[in-house]
């Protein structure tokens, strides 16, 4: 089985890219399919608490975080130094230094990048 | 070696569908039977509108990956939800809205990406354009 590992790297609300990225990450995960995940840049902005999207804005995607680990997507990442408030964000993510960050891309058979 | 191609990226606003094409055809020059299948996601599931009208003078991307897919027997195949959410529509879903019309063009099918999880696992590669 490939463990594959889905890479967000666009803001929630500059295009459907970050959802679309979760629905697969979603529907992999479904189907039983080891999936992990890591953000950066403007995706980092999917981990800020208290998001009030208007229906112009979007899906609240934040609210998906939550769920992950009942699809058995356990593994988040960023980089360490991604400049994030970590007391306003998810709690969910693993941060990696940069050693780790740039030799996870190739713990997978593959990466999709959203 | 099998691959499958991902891809992801509109065909008006990336070359991504264009370099996929030239990806498919250089490899099945060399290897015929390489290609299992091509999925479409996000705005690459534009490729499948029937109605659009590219202008004479420049590539009908679509008739080109419909071309290729008949000549080797590829299937292509759009994200069901991506595409519909675009106005991309079979008649099956065509009539599931009481629409009058589809606009799927000729040689694409709808699938769920259940399908891409499935050539996912029975490819040795996924190749992703974006």
């Amino acid at each position: 089985m490939k463990h594959t590992l889905i890479h967000l790297n666009t803001s929630p609300y500059s295009s459907l890219a970050c959802k679309e990225g979760l629905d697969l990450a979603l529907v992999l995960a479904t189907f039983e399919q080891p999936v992990d995940l890591c953000l950066s840049g403007a995706a980092l902005a999917l981990l800020t608490d208290d998001q009030q999207p208007t229906v112009e804005h979007g899906k609240n995607l934040h609210k998906l975080l939550a769920g992950l680990e009942f699809y058995d997507i356990e593994n988040v990442f960023i980089e360490a130094n991604s400049g994030l408030d970590n007391t306003k964000t998810w709690q969910g993510v693993q941060p990696l230094n940069q050693a780790e960050w740039q030799a996870m891309f190739s713990h997978y058979q593959q990466v999709f990048r959203f | 070696m099998q691959y499958t191609l991902l891809i992801t990226g509109s065909p008006y606003q990336t070359k991504a569908c264009h370099s996929a094409l030239r990806f498919i055809k250089a490899a099945l020059l060399e290897y015929p039977n390489s290609i299992k299948g091509v999925f479409f996601y996000e705005d690459a599931v534009l490729i499948g509108n029937q109605i659009a009208q590219p202008p004479r003078d420049e590539i009908n991307i679509t008739q080109a990956w419909q071309d290729i897919a008949q000549q080797h027997n590829i299937p292509l195949y759009l994200c069901i939800a991506a595409a519909v959410r675009r106005g991309i529509i079979n008649d099956t879903e065509s009539r599931r809205y009481e629409l009058e019309q589809h606009t799927l063009a000729e040689g694409f099918q709808l699938e769920g990406l259940g399908t891409f999880v499935d050539l996912m696992n029975t490819t040795n590669k996924v190749i992703q354009f974006r």
